[in-house]
C-alpha cells in the first residue's frame, strides 16, 4: 500500500503538465470553442509525437504498455489545462479494443497511438440514461453484416472521429435479444446524420442517428459471450477517466481562486485572510483531494484487472457533487469577475458543469453502490471490496 | 501507487483474525471494559495482553532496540484495526506517548517508555487543555517552575479522559514564566502517582445509561486534573526545555489519523448497512426504499474517503514524510462524516434511533442512539475542525492570517 505517487509516475504527470501549461494557454481553450472542429489539429499533432497517446496501450502496436494509472495522472493534467484534444473520446474506446479487440481490431491501436486515428464513442440515448438497460439502438445481424438502427445522444467528438465504438443491443437474424454488444462503426457510413449539440462545455457533442447502417459483422467487438463485459468496461473507462479530468480542473479552479483571494483586497486586508474564505478553501482541498484518492484506486483495479464497477460509481457520483462544488466556490470567491465571459475561470465552471451529467450522474451511479451494498448476501465491512450482484442497474 | 495490502499484510490479518475468534472471550472482555473503567487490570486481560505481545503485535512498527518489531506502518495499522474492531481496543496508541518519545526523547526515555508501553505497563492520558483554553492551546497557563534537576507544577488541566487509568500524563506546561503564546512551553511526562496531583471525574452526556461497544466517544467520563506544587525529576522533559510546542505538533498530528480516527468515524456505516439488509423488523422493507438506498449509497462513499484519507497519512509516515496538511484535512473530513452519517442514519431508524442501551426496543442496544449524543464529540476533541480549517487553509494552501 502507498497510495502516492511514485517517482515515475509523478514524473509523466510533471512532464505532460509541463507540456500543456507551455502548449495550452486558456487563449487556445476560447479559440477552439469557436472552432468548427472543437479540437485543435496542431496540439494534437504535437501531444501524439511525444507518445501520450501509447502510454497505456500494448507494446506489441506501438504503446509504452504501462499501467492505466498513468492515463489517469495524463488525463488530470488534459483536464487541469482543459486541453482541446480528444484524448478521452479517443483512448476509452481504444482500451476496450485492447481488452477485447479481434487481432484486425487490435491492429487499429497502432494507428491510435500515433494520433492518427481519432475515435469516439457512443452510449447514451434519448433518455440519456447511463445505463445498459437503456441501450435500446439495435444491431439485428443480416448475413455477414450488422444493421444498425437507432441514435446515439451526447457523442463527443464524433465529428472528427474516423470510427465510432456503438453500444448496441444485438438482435439474431430471427429477432431474438442477445444482449448488449460493442460494435466499431465507421464515421463516414451511409446512413449516418449528425447533429451538433451546444453544451456549457462549448465542445464537440452531437447526437447522431443510424438508420439502416450496415458494418460487417468483424465490427463487432470481442466475442459475442463478451458484449455485455465489453460495453460495460467502456462505461466504466469513460466515467473513471471522466473523474480523472474532472478532478484536475477542480484542482486547478481552486487553485485560481486561492492565488486571487490571497490578493483581492477588501475591509483593509485580502480577503483570504478571512475566516470564511478560509474554510471554504479547506473544504474545497478536501473534495479534490477525496475525488482524487476514489478516482485513483478505481483506475488502479481497472489496471490491475480487478473488478472495480463500485469503485468507479463510488469516484464518479462523489466527484459530480464535489467537483462542482469546488468549481462553484472559486466562482464564489472570485465574486463578480468570475461571471464575466471574457475571464478565464468560467472555461473551468463550465467543463466541469458539463462533465459531472456525462458518464453517469450521481443518482445512477449511487444506485449502482446501493445494489452492491444492499442486494449482495453477507454482511459489509469497508475495506473490503464489494461485487454487484448479477442483476444490478448499470 | 499501490492500493492494496501485500500477501505478508494479509497473512498477518487473518492470524490475529483467528487469534481473536479463539483468546477473546466474553470473560476477557469484560475485564478489558472493566480495566478501562478505571478497575485494574484482571489475570484474565493480563495473560490476554501476554499473549498478543509475545506474539509481537504489540508496537508492531517501533524499533526493534526498544522492543517493537521494526515492521512498516501498515502491517502496525493492521493490528489496530483488527483490535480496535474486535473489542474497541486501543493498541499501539496515538500520537502522544510513544511516538513523541521517539521523535523527541532522549535515549534513557526511549529505552524506558517504549518498551514498557509495549508490555502495556505504561500509558499516557493527554494534558493538554485547560479551562480556559483548549482549541487556542496557546494559551496555557498550568504552570512549571524549574528549581535545579526538579521542575514544581501548579495548575490545572480539563477534559484528561482516561486519567483515572493512565500510568503518565503527557502534559504541556509553561515552563518560562514570562513568555507569550507558543513559545516558552514544555512537555513532561509526568507519573500520575505523584504526590500533588488529584483527579477529579467530569462525567459525560454518555454516563447514564452508559454506551454500548462500537459508540463514537462513548466514555462516561472524562477528568479534571489538578496539580498542588508537583514535584518532578527535570529528566521528566521531553524534548528541549521551551520546546514543548514543536514537540507536541508532531504527536497531534499522529493523534489526528490513523486506525482508530477511521474506525470510530465509520463503523457505523457498515452497522446500518447490515442492519437494514437483515431486512427485519422494525427495519424491514427500507431496504427497497430508493431514499435509503440513495442515502447509505452517499454514506458508503464518504466512508471510503475516510479510509483512503487513513491510507494516505500512512502512507507519507511510511515514506518518512511529515504532514503539510493532510493531518488536518482528515481530522476535518472523518469527524464531519461521522457527524453526517449519525444524524442521515437516525433520520432513517426514525424514532428508534432515540432508545438509549437498556430502553425496550432500542436497535443494536442503543448505539446509534449514543452516537448522536458522542460524534459531535470527535469535532471538537484533539483540535476542532474549525482549528483544522485554518491549518489546512494556511499550511496547505498558504493563505494569510488575519490582520486586527
Amino acid at each position: 500500500m502507498d497510495v502516492l505517487s511514485d517517482e515515475q509516475e509523478a514524473l509523466i504527470q510533471r512532464t505532460a503538465g509541463e507540456f500543456l501549461a507551455a502548449e495550452c494557454p486558456p487563449s487556445l481553450v476560447r479559440a477552439v470553442e469557436k472552432s468548427e472542429e472543437k479540437y485543435s489539429k496542431q496540439l494534437w499533432t504535437k501531444f501524439a509525437d511525444l507518445g501520450w497517446l501509447g502510454l497505456c496501450l500494448p507494446e506489441e502496436q506501438g504503446g509504452q504498455g504501462l499501467p492505466l494509472t498513468y492515463l489517469g495522472l495524463v488525463l488530470e493534467e488534459v483536464g487541469r489545462y482543459l486541453a482541446p484534444l480528444p484524448v478521452h473520446s479517443t483512448m476509452v474506446p481504444a482500451l476496450v479494443l485492447a481488452s477485447f479487440g479481434t487481432p484486425v481490431q487490435m491492429k487499429l491501436l497502432e494507428r491510435v497511438a500515433c494520433g492518427e486515428l481519432l475515435l469516439s464513442f457512443g452510449i447514451v440515448e434519448r433518455s440519456g440514461r447511463w445505463s445498459t438497460d437503456a441501450i435500446a439502438l439495435s444491431g439485428r445481424r443480416d448475413g455477414n453484416d450488422i444493421v444498425l438502427n437507432g441514435s446515439k445522444y451526447f457523442v463527443d467528438n464524433f465529428r472528427i472521429a474516423q470510427k465510432c465504438m456503438v453500444a448496441v443491443r444485438m438482435f439474431g437474424a430471427d429477432g431474438g435479444d442477445e444482449g448488449p454488444a460493442a460494435v466499431l462503426v465507421d464515421t463516414a457510413s451511409a446512413g449516418i446524420h449528425c447533429e451538433p449539440l451546444l453544451t456549457t462545455a462549448k465542445d464537440g457533442e452531437s447526437v447522431v442517428r443510424f438508420d439502416d447502417v450496415r458494418v460487417p459483422q468483424s465490427n463487432r467487438v470481442g466475442a459475442p459471450r463478451q458484449g455485455r463485459a465489453a460495453v460495460d468496461a467502456l462505461m466504466d473507462y469513460a466515467s473513471v477517466f471522466l473523474v480523472s479530468q474532472m478532478q484536475g480542473a477542480a484542482r486547478r479552479a481552486m487553485e485560481f481562486a486561492v492565488e486571487y483571494v490571497k490578493h483581492r483586497e477588501a475591509f483593509g486586508q485580502p480577503i483570504g485572510a478571512f475566516q470564511a474564505i478560509q474554510h471554504m478553501a479547506a473544504d474545497m482541498v478536501n473534495a479534490v483531494d477525496g475525488t482524487q484518492l476514489l478516482g485513483r484506486e478505481a483506475v488502479w483495479r481497472l489496471s490491475r484487472g480487478l473488478p472495480a464497477r463500485v469503485e468507479v460509481a463510488q469516484a464518479k457520483s462523489f466527484a459530480n457533487e464535489k467537483c462542482l462544488m469546488v468549481c462553484r466556490s472559486a466562482q464564489q470567491m472570485h465574486g463578480g469577475i468570475g461571471f464575466i465571459a471574457e475571464f478565464d475561470l468560467n472555461l473551468w465552471y463550465r467543463r466541469v458543469t458539463s462533465w459531472t451529467l456525462r458518464g453517469g450522474t450521481t443518482y445512477e451511479h449511487r444506485a449502482r453502490i446501493a445494489s452492491a451494498l444492499l442486494d449482495t448476501p453477507g454482511e459489509v465491512r469497508l475495506g473490503r471490496a464489494l461485487e454487484l450482484p448479477a442483476a444490478a442497474p448499470d | 501507487m499501490d492500493f492494496a495490502f501485500t500477501e505478508d499484510e494479509e497473512r498477518l490479518r487473518a492470524e490475529i483474525k483467528a487469534f481473536i475468534a479463539r483468546q477473546l472471550t466474553p470473560e476477557v472482555k469484560a475485564q478489558l471494559i472493566a480495566e478501562r473503567e478505571g478497575h485494574g487490570r484482571g489475570p484474565l486481560a493480563a495473560a490476554f495482553f501476554r499473549d498478543i505481545y509475545e506474539r509481537g503485535w504489540l508496537g508492531v512498527s517501533w524499533p526493534k532496540q526498544y522492543g517493537g518489531q521494526g515492521a512498516n506502518r501498515f502491517a502496525q495499522y493492521i493490528v489496530e484495526e483488527e483490535f480496535y474492531r474486535a473489542a474497541q481496543l486501543v493498541i499501539g496508541g496515538g500520537g502522544t506517548g510513544v511516538p513523541a518519545v521517539l521523535a523527541a526523547g532522549t535515549e534513557e526515555q526511549k529505552r524506558y517508555y517504549v518498551p514498557g508501553s509495549i508490555r502495556r505497563e505504561i500509558s499516557f492520558c493527554q494534558g493538554y487543555s485547560e479551562p480556559h483554553c483548549g482549541t487556542d492551546l496557546a494559551g496555557i497557563r498550568c504552570r512549571a517552575t524549574r528549581h535545579g534537576e526538579i521542575f514544581i507544577i501548579n495548575g490545572q488541566k480539563i477534559y484528561t479522559t482516561g486519567a483515572q487509568a493512565a500510568t503518565h500524563i503527557y502534559l504541556m506546561v509553561r515552563t518560562d514564566p514570562n513568555s507569550k503564546r507558543q513559545a516558552g512551553l514544555s512537555i513532561l511526562l509526568v507519573p500520575m502517582n505523584t504526590p500533588g496531583i488529584t483527579i477529579r471525574p467530569l462525567w459525560t452526556i454518555q454516563s447514564d445509561p452508559p454506551a454500548p461497544p462500537k459508540t463514537t466517544y462513548g466514555e462516561p467520563r472524562t477528568n479534571e486534573v489538578f496539580f498542588d506544587n508537583v514535584e518532578v525529576p527535570a529528566t521528566c522533559l521531553l524534548g528541549a526545555e521551551g520546546d514543548g510546542w514543536a514537540v507536541a505538533q508532531r504527536g497531534l498530528n499522529l493523534d489526528r489519523v490513523g486506525a482508530w480516527r477511521y474506525l470510530i468515524s465509520v463503523m457505523r456505516d457498515e452497522d446500518i448497512v447490515n442492519l437494514i439488509k437483515k431486512d427485519e423488523p422494525p427495519t424491514e422493507g427500507l431496504r427497497q426504499d430508493p431514499r435509503v438506498r440513495d442515502k447509505l449509497a452517499e454514506l458508503w462513499t464518504e466512508g471510503q474517503v475516510c479510509r483512503l484519507m487513513t491510507m494516505r497519512s500512512l502512507s507519507l509516515e511510511q515514506r518518512g514524510g511529515r504532514f503539510k496538511y493532510e493531518g488536518s484535512a482528515e481530522k476535518i473530513w472523518a469527524p464531519e462524516h461521522g457527524v453526517r452519517a449519525t444524524e442521515a442514519i437516525s433520520q432513517i431508524l426514525g424514532p428508534y434511533a432515540q432508545l438509549l442501551n437498556g430502553s425496550p426496543h432500542a436497535i443494536n442496544n442503543g448505539v446509534f442512539a449514543h452516537n448522536l449524543l458522542g460524534a459531535f464529540q470527535s469535532t471538537v476533541n484533539h483540535g476542532s475542525v474549525q482549528v483544522m480549517r485554518d491549518q489546512v487553509a494556511r499550511k496547505g494552501l498558504g493563505m494569510p492570517k488575519q490582520r486586527n
